[in-house]
Formats: structure tokens, C-alpha cells, sequence
């Protein structure tokens, strides 16, 4: 599910980098805020936990075997801030270290695998407070949800996917969703007969868990309706829907951006090269102002935050 | 190991390796943003450039060029099973894109782990202001990657010496081995926590050595970006 460079349009990997990015600052800060800090070392090493668990094979039934995902689980044990925070630095270090997935791909990789699927997995568990039900619907959801992501960004980048591969993919993925679910189930089992007081307790969840309740509530209803007017329009209608998300994206994406901030060098461009040469060029410096706003925009607003913590700091002591 | 092996390559100390890690990531970005936005293969020259240009700065970085070469193409089973369905769809330049660009990407970016240790990649991305207690989560788990990563192993082999020869473990042993490990992983983290409260930690991870920028990462800076720019512009 590791997105790797080369597959995405651009605009698909900027709008995804810039929606990444400032969510992963915020929800650093929310771990970080909402933690105490033996939460660092903890964190770390949960994540290597992650990596290690997957030499383990689980058998799937005839024969074939499956391995731990794991977002669902560190969601169950570190909560979601958290979680979300060990999955972003996993598939950093893949992208890095073991050029698994993408760099430019990352944003895409962290919302799908990171915020999308912890958050989708912590959901039923709180809801089902921890019952095996919640367990399972949440894990299976995890993966599901972070396929079903990827599977739009692919489309919406024009990756041609023939229908029975689609097909064939969407019932891979449903299995290994299925696999994920049984095995967290299993593990958290053991777990709790091992030591019962790493899960998380969902009675004691946090203050905002009613908001947090309704907007993941609304997400996941969007995201099903989502999913099932795009499953109950034909092939073609998939093709027409990517053509006008990809329009309504890319209207979003470059009109408050590009006509700010890259029309000055568009325009010198065009007046400088030969035309024909022109649309890569706006392509390009929409890509590279998009990144640089994001980067300009996460920059003051960690000012900022900074700012109004340190003046909020003696009412906190 | 791969991580292994990469961490070998970053050891070294030639031109490339002596570089601020910052100016490294973000050349990197540049020419990984050039590389996609590409969008028609009417420029096959532009990415016989591109190629040539990394493996210039695989040789200049006197690493084994083979190596690298054959260790990028992890990349592309994926991106031949796409390229397959783009062919069977009758748009061979779209595979032959997809293929290529893939694959100087992921090269690209092995390049960038090969010629800095993961220490001052975090450190470069310090610089470019990612959140501090994300790279110190990043920096844990890569320090504790190994251990735990060995424990695994240790456990499978003791498992598969008792039960004889199962190519995989029966369910129950599985997520048993599998709690196991998430509990000692769980004890390991308090462990490691109380002995670096006991030494002063503070709740970030001390900066050992923080590279500086010299003349020579801000010639190198501009000369590359202008070489990117440039190459991408001729396209």
C-alpha cells in the first residue's frame, strides 16, 4: 500500500503533501501536549515494535499467511495522537532508509496509513468500548480505509486500473482488511492475558471524546457515501468522477496559490521560453509554490503557537 | 540486512558525505519534483540527463555503483504491474514513464540515504523546521529497530526448533509470540526511559553534533539547484 514516486500527478502528491504536513505538526503537538514524556522512548520503540512484528507470519487460512499492519493496535494501546504520530516516523524511516514508498509520495502515505487509518481504526473501538467487535471492525476499517485512499489517489492521478483489476485489488485488500482484524483480535487476546494494563481504557477516554465522536462520526458517513456512489456508478462513472474532483482539485489548488504567489514567475516564463513549453512550467512552479506556502504557512503557525503558549504558560503552572 | 547496508554506504567521507544534510534533502526534493513533473515522454533525453546525473553523484560519492543500482530496483515489480496494465490499455509511453520515473526516484532517494547517516538526516530536517518530537520518535525507532527486530528473529528460531520445521507458526503460537514481544517491547521502553530520566532527559533527545553550514554546502546548494533547473528547463 506503500505509494511509491512516480505514480502520482503532481497535483495529487501536493494537495496530499499539504494536507499532510500541517496535520502532522498539529497532531506532534497534541502528543506531545497530551502525553507525559516517558511517552518518547515509548513511542520509538512501539514503532520498532511494528517493524519486528512483521517477520512474524500469522496463517490465513489454505496455506497463505499474513502479517501485523499494526495501526489499529498502537491506536488500542498509545491512543490516536500518538499512533498516528509512531505510523508517520515508520513510513518516514521506509521512505528513507528502505525506499518503501515515496518521498514525494509521504504526505499521500502518511494521510492514507497514519491519520486516515489510525483514526478510522480508533473509531469503532471507542464506540464498541473495546469489545472484540470494536477490535475488529476497527482494524479491518483501518486497512480498509487507507486502501480505499490510495486506490483514489492512483485513480485520480490517471494510473489506469482496468475494472476486474480493480476488482481483484478491492478483494485483496478486503482480505487482508479481514486478516488484520482477526490477528489484532488475537493479539490483543494475549495481551490481555499477558498484562491487562497496556489497553488503553476506553471508559477513561478523553474530555473531547464527544467531538471527536461526531466529526469521525461525519467523516466515515461521507466517506461511505464516497465510496458507494463511486461503487454504484459504472467503470465510466469513475472516469467521470476522477475528471471532476481532479478539475475541482486542481481549481482549489492553484487559484488562491498560484495566482498569488507563482504568477509573477509564470508570467516571466511565458514571456521568456517558447509557449508550448509553458504548461510544465506552470505545473512545476504550481507544485513548488504550493510547497513553499504550505512550508511558509506551517512556519508562522508554529510561531504563533509557540507564541500563545509561552504567554498561556503561568496560567498553566 | 538493508538498513545494514545503507548505513554502511552513508559512512563514508567524500565531497557528497561531507555536505550539510538540509541542502542534500532539499536538492533531493528539487530533483525528485523535476523528475515528476515530467507529464508526457516526448523528452526521452531529459531522463538519460537525469539518470546520468545521479550516477555522477553516485561515482563522485565513490560509492559501488552496481549495488545502489540493483538495490533501487526494489521499486519495481510495483511499477512494472502497472506499466503492464498501461501497455495492455494500449499506452506504452505512459509504462515506459511510470517505469522510468519510479525508478530514478527511488534511486534518488537511496542516493540521499546513502550519502548521509539517518543521525544527520534528522538533523537536516531539524533544520527545514520539522516538528522536533517527531524526528525524535523517528530517531528511537531506528535506534530500537535492530534490537527488536533480532528479538523477532530469536524468537522464530526458537519457536521453529521446538515445533520442528513449519514454514509458519500455527495461529495460537503466532499471536502469542506476538503479544510476547509487544509486552517486552513495552518493559524494554520504561527501562530505557528510567535510565535516561536518571541521566537528565528533559523530553527531547540531546543534539550531539549539529552540522554547520560552510561555503562550500552554499556553492554546492546553488550549483545544484542551478544544474536541475537547468536540465529540467532544457527539457
Amino acid at each position: 500500500m506503500h505509494i511509491p514516486d512516480g505514480f502520482l500527478s503532481t497535483r495529487v502528491w501536493a494537495t496530499m503533501d499539504a494536507v499532510a504536513i500541517p496535520a502532522v505538526a498539529l497532531l506532534s503537538r497534541r502528543a506531545q501536549r497530551s502525553l507525559d514524556t516517558s511517552r518518547l522512548p515509548l513511542m520509538g520503540v512501539m514503532g520498532a515494535f511494528i517493524f519486528a512484528a512483521q517477520m512474524i507470519n500469522f496463517p490465513v487460512g489454505n496455506g497463505t499467511s499474513s502479517h501485523l499492519v499494526g495501526g489499529a493496535l498502537l491506536s488500542f494501546t498509545l491512543g490516536p495522537a500518538a499512533a498516528a504520530m509512531v505510523m508517520t516516523s515508520i513510513l518516514a524511516i521506509q521512505a528513507l532508509v528502505f525506499q518503501d514508498g515515496g518521498l514525494l509520495a509521504l504526505g499521500a502515505n502518511v494521510f492514507n496509513m497514519a491519520i486516515a487509518g489510525v483514526f478510522a481504526g480508533y473509531l469503532p473501538y471507542l464506540l464498541l468500548r473495546g469489545r472484540k467487535s470494536g477490535i475488529f471492525l476497527g482494524a479491518t476499517l483501518s486497512l480498509l480505509v487507507s486502501a480505499f485512499f490510495a486506490l483514489m489517489e492512483l485513480a485520480l492521478s490517471g494510473v489506469r486500473m482496468p475494472p476486474t483489476m480493480l476488482l481483484i485489488s478491492i478483494a485483496l485488500f478486503t482480505v487482508s482488511a479481514v486478516a488484520e482484524g482477526a490477528i489484532t483480535v488475537a493479539v490483543v487476546g494475549a495481551l490481555r492475558n499477558i498484562e491487562p494494563n497496556l489497553l488503553r481504557q476506553t471508559a477513561s477516554a478523553p474530555v473531547l471524546t464527544r467531538r471527536l465522536r461526531l466529526v469521525l462520526a461525519g467523516a466515515s458517513a461521507a466517506l461511505v457515501m464516497t465510496a458507494i456512489y463511486v461503487a454504484s456508478t459504472k467503470p465510466d462513472g469513475i472516469d467521470e468522477i476522477t475528471r471532476l474532483t481532479a478539475a475541482r482539485a486542481t481549481s482549489l489548488l492553484s487559484s488562491p496559490l498560484s495566482s498569488r504567489l507563482s504568477s509573477p514567475l509564470a508570467n516571466y516564463q511565458v514571456s521568456f521560453l517558447s509557449s508550448h513549453s509553458s504548461n510544465w512550467l506552470t505545473h512545476a512552479f504550481a507544485g513548488l509554490a504550493g510547497i513553499f506556502a504550505v512550508y511558509l504557512v506551517c512556519l508562522v503557525l508554529s510561531r504563533l503557537l509557540r507564541a500563545s503558549r509561552s504567554a498561556l504558560k503561568p496560567e498553566g503552572i | 540486512m538493508r538498513q545494514a547496508r545503507v548505513e554502511r554506504w552513508s559512512s563514508g567521507a567524500s565531497y557528497l558525505h561531507r555536505r550539510h544534510p538540509a541542502v542534500k534533502i532539499a536538492l533531493a526534493l528539487l530533483f525528485l519534483i523535476s523528475l515528476a513533473s515530467v507529464s508526457s515522454q516526448r523528452v526521452p533525453w531529459f531522463f538519460v540527463t537525469s539518470a546520468a546525473l545521479i550516477v555522477c553523484c553516485i561515482v563522485a560519492a565513490r560509492l559501488p555503483l552496481l549495488p545502489l543500482l540493483l538495490s533501487a530496483a526494489a521499486v519495481l515489480p510495483f511499477a512494472v504491474l502497472f506499466a503492464l496494465v498501461a501497455i495492455l490499455a494500449g499506452d506504452n509511453a505512459r509504462a515506459s514513464l511510470l517505469i522510468v520515473r519510479a525508478y530514478l526516484s527511488a534511486l534518488t532517494v537511496l542516493l540521499l540515504a546513502a550519502t548521509a547517516p539517518v543521525s544527520d538526516l534528522m538533523a537536516g530536517l531539524e533544520f527545514l523546521r520539522a516538528p522536533r518530537f517527531l524526528l525524535s520518535v523517528m530517531q528511537f525507532l531506528y535506534r530500537y529497530l535492530i534490537v527488536l527486530t533480532g528479538e523477532a528473529a530469536a524468537m522464530r528460531d526458537a519457536s521453529l526448533s521446538r515445533a520442528g520445521s513449519l514454514r509458519v507458526l500455527e495461529l495460537r503460537q503466532a499471536t502469542g509470540a506476538a503479544a510476547i514481544l509487544f509486552a517486552r517491547a513495552w518493559a524494554r521502553a520504561q527501562a530505557v526511559h528510567q535510565a535516561m530520566l536518571s541521566r537528565g532527559f528533559d523530553g527531547m533527545l540531546p543534539r550531539l553534533h549539529q552540522p554547520r553550514f560552510n561555503a562550500a554546502d552554499i556553492r554546492f546548494a546553488f550549483i545544484g539547484a542551478a544544474i536541475v533547473i537547468a536540465v529540467r528547463l532544457a527539457a
